[in-house]
C-alpha cells in the first residue's frame, strides 16, 4: 500500500434504510496520520458513515476502501480479521455490562488466544494507563461514571493497537470538563501513537480543539499550536449529504449560509 | 348514505397489505437465515464451550423447579380427572397407562416447551435485545466476534439439549405425581400402576416424546434469539421483542406439536 494512499476512502457512497435515504453520494478520504472530523446535526448520517467504515453496515451504492480492503464487498469472516486493525468507540460506550473493565479491555485478546494471560494482563493495564484508568480495572461498567465508561471504551478499542480509530460522538452527554478530558486522550493518541482517525461529533468545539491543539509529551498536557494541526480536517453533513470538506480555518471563514448558521448555533 | 371511495384509497390499501406481507416474508427470511447460520456455527471455530455450559446451567438447571412442579401436578391432575371417567367403565386400573401415554406423548413435551418458552425465550429476547439497543452487539462485531457464534449458537445448542432432558424429567415427575394420587387417594395397586404405565408406551410414544422436546428447544432458542437480535427502538423495543418472542414460540410449539404427531403417527401408526 502506498504510504500516501488513503487509509479510509468513501467513493460516492449511498445508504438507505427501507425507503429512507440516510446517506447520499458521500466521498471522503483520510490519509495515514490524519484525523477527519465529521460534523452535522442529529440524523445527518454521521454515525451511519462510521458504521459503514467498519463494515457494520453495507452501502447500497458506491464503495468503501479501508486499509486497502473493499469493506463494502468483503465477506463477514474477512471483515472480522480486518477489524483487528480498527478500533471503534461507540456513542454510549457499548461496554459489555456483564464483564468487568479488565475483561472488556481484554475481550479481543481473549478471543484470539494468541497471548498468554500475563501478556494480556500487561496489555490491559497499558491500555487503561493510557486513559488514566488503571485503578478501575476490577470494577464493573455499571460502577463507572459516563466519562470513565467512555475512557474504558477507548482503552478497549486500543487493545489490539489499531491503525485506525473511529469515534462516534465520544463526548456526547458528558459535562464540559469530562468532555475535554476525553478529547485530551484522543489528541494524545493522535500525536503519540500516530493513529489515523475518523471522528463523528455534533460538538464543534471538540473538532476545533483537535485542530488547534497538540499533545506536549514533555509537560504531559495539551498545548495550543500557533498554525493549527494540519492533519485535522473537517467534513460537514447536512440532509444526508456532505456540504463541506476542508480545513478548520476554511470552515471558520466559509460564507455558506447553512455553514454560518451551523457554526453560530453550535 | 354510501361511502364515497376516492380513487387513491384502493392503491393505498393494496400497498399497505403488500407492505405487511413483504415485512412478514422478510422477517421469515431473516429468521431462517439466523437459525441456519447458528446451526452451521455449531461446528465452526472458535467453539464457545464455556458459553454453552453457562446457558445449559441457566436454561436447564434454572428451569428445573418449574418443570418438576408442572410435571408433578399435571400427572396428579391427570390421574384425578381420568380416574373418575375410567371408574364409570370399570377400568380404573388403567389410570397409569393413560397418565403415562398422555404425559409422554403430549403433556410432558408441550408443557415443558411452553414453560421454557415463557422463561427462556423471554430471557433471551430481553438479554440480546438489550445488547442490541445499547450497541453491545455492534461492539462485539467491531471487536471481531460473530454474535451468531458467540450469542446465538450456544443458546440454541444448550436449549435443544436441555429441553430433551427437561421433558424426560417432566414425564417422570408427572408419572410420580399420578402414581402418588392413584395410590394414596384412589387406593390403586402401586405395582399395577407402574406395570400398566410402562407396558402402554410403544415406539411411537417414545419417539414422539423424545423428538418433540428437541424441536421445541430449537423453536424456543431460535425465536428468542431472533426477536432479541432484531429488537429496535430502545427499552420499549426490548419489551415488545420479549412479548412477541413468547407468543411466537408458544404458537409455534403448539403448531409443530400437531405436525410432529401427525407425521410420526403416519410413520409408526397410532
Amino acid at each position: 500500500m502506498h504510504p500516501d494512499a488513503a487509509l479510509i476512502e468513501f467513493d460516492h457512497v449511498s445508504m438507505h434504510f427501507g425507503m429512507q435515504t440516510v446517506l447520499e453520494d458521500l466521498s471522503l478520504a483520510v490519509r495515514r496520520g490524519e484525523t477527519k472530523v465529521l460534523l452535522g446535526e442529529a440524523g445527518s448520517g454521521k454515525s451511519v458513515a462510521l458504521k459503514l467504515a467498519i463494515g457494520l453496515l453495507r452501502p447500497d451504492a458506491g464503495q468503501i476502501v479501508v486499509l486497502g480492503e473493499n469493506v463494502s464487498r468483503l465477506p463477514e469472516p474477512a471483515l472480522f480479521a480486518l477489524r483487528r486493525k480498527i478500533g471503534m468507540v461507540f456513542q454510549e460506550s457499548a461496554l459489555f455490562d456483564s464483564l468487568s473493565v479488565r475483561d472488556n479491555v481484554a475481550y479481543r485478546l481473549d478471543e484470539e488466544h494468541q497471548m498468554d494471560e500475563a501478556q494480556i494482563e500487561q496489555r490491559v493495564r497499558e491500555c487503561l494507563a493510557a486513559v488514566e484508568l488503571e485503578p478501575a480495572i476490577d470494577k464493573m461498567p455499571g460502577e463507572l461514571s459516563g466519562g470513565m465508561q467512555r475512557r474504558v471504551a477507548i482503552a478497549r478499542a486500543l487493545a489490539t493497537e489499531p491503525e485506525i480509530m473511529l469515534y462516534d460522538s465520544p463526548t456526547a452527554g458528558l459535562d464540559p470538563i469530562t468532555a475535554t478530558n476525553i478529547m485530551e486522550q484522543i489528541i494524545k493518541l493522535r500525536d503519540v501513537k500516530k493513529v489515523t482517525a475518523l471522528m463523528v461529533t455534533h460538538r464543534l468545539q471538540d473538532g476545533f480543539l483537535l485542530a488547534t491543539h497538540a499533545w506536549d509529551a514533555a509537560s504531559n498536557q495539551l498545548k495550543q499550536t500557533p498554525k493549527g494541526d494540519q492533519r485535522t480536517s473537517f467534513m460537514v453533513l447536512h440532509n444526508r449529504r456532505a456540504v463541506f470538506d476542508g480545513s478548520g480555518s476554511e470552515l471558520r471563514s466559509s460564507q455558506d449560509g447553512y455553514l454560518r448558521n451551523f457554526l453560530q448555533s453550535t | 348514505m354510501g361511502t364515497i371511495v376516492t380513487p387513491t384509497e384502493e392503491p393505498a390499501r393494496d400497498s399497505a397489505v403488500a407492505g405487511w406481507v413483504k415485512g412478514h416474508l422478510e422477517g421469515l427470511q431473516a429468521y431462517s437465515l439466523l437459525t441456519g447460520r447458528a446451526f452451521r456455527n455449531f461446528f465452526a471455530r472458535p467453539f464457545y464451550g464455556g458459553d454453552v455450559i453457562l446457558q445449559m446451567d441457566s436454561i436447564g438447571v434454572g428451569s428445573l423447579p418449574i418443570v418438576v412442579l408442572t410435571g408433578f401436578f399435571t400427572g396428579a391432575v391427570m390421574a384425578l380427572q381420568l380416574a373418575s371417567t375410567l371408574a364409570q367403565y370399570g377400568q380404573i386400573e388403567r389410570t397409569g397407562q393413560l397418565v403415562a401415554l398422555s404425559l409422554v406423548r403430549e403433556l410432558g413435551p408441550v408443557l415443558t416447551g411452553l414453560m421454557v418458552a415463557g422463561r427462556n425465550a423471554a430471557g433471551m429476547a430481553s438479554e440480546l435485545g438489550s445488547m442490541v439497543v445499547t450497541e453491545q452487539v455492534d461492539a462485539m462485531r467491531a471487536l471481531g466476534t460473530d454474535p451468531l457464534k458467540k450469542l446465538v449458537a450456544p443458546r440454541l445448542l444448550a436449549t435443544l439439549t436441555m429441553m430433551f432432558f427437561l421433558a424426560v424429567i417432566a414425564d417422570l415427575c408427572g408419572m410420580v405425581g399420578g402414581f402418588l394420587y392413584a395410590v394414596l387417594a384412589l387406593g390403586l395397586d402401586a405395582r399395577q400402576y407402574w406395570y400398566t404405565a410402562l407396558q402402554a408406551l410403544g415406539s411411537t410414544d417414545i419417539s414422539q416424546g423424545l423428538l418433540k422436546p428437541v424441536v421445541f428447544g430449537i423453536i424456543v432458542a431460535s425465536v428468542g434469539c431472533y426477536y432479541g437480535m432484531s429488537a429496535r427502538g430502545g427499552t420499549r423495543g426490548v419489551g415488545r421483542a420479549t412479548t412477541q418472542s413468547v407468543v411466537a414460540a408458544s404458537v409455534l410449539i403448539i403448531l409443530s406439536d400437531f405436525l410432529i404427531s401427525r407425521v410420526l403417527i403416519g410413520i409408526f401408526g397410532s
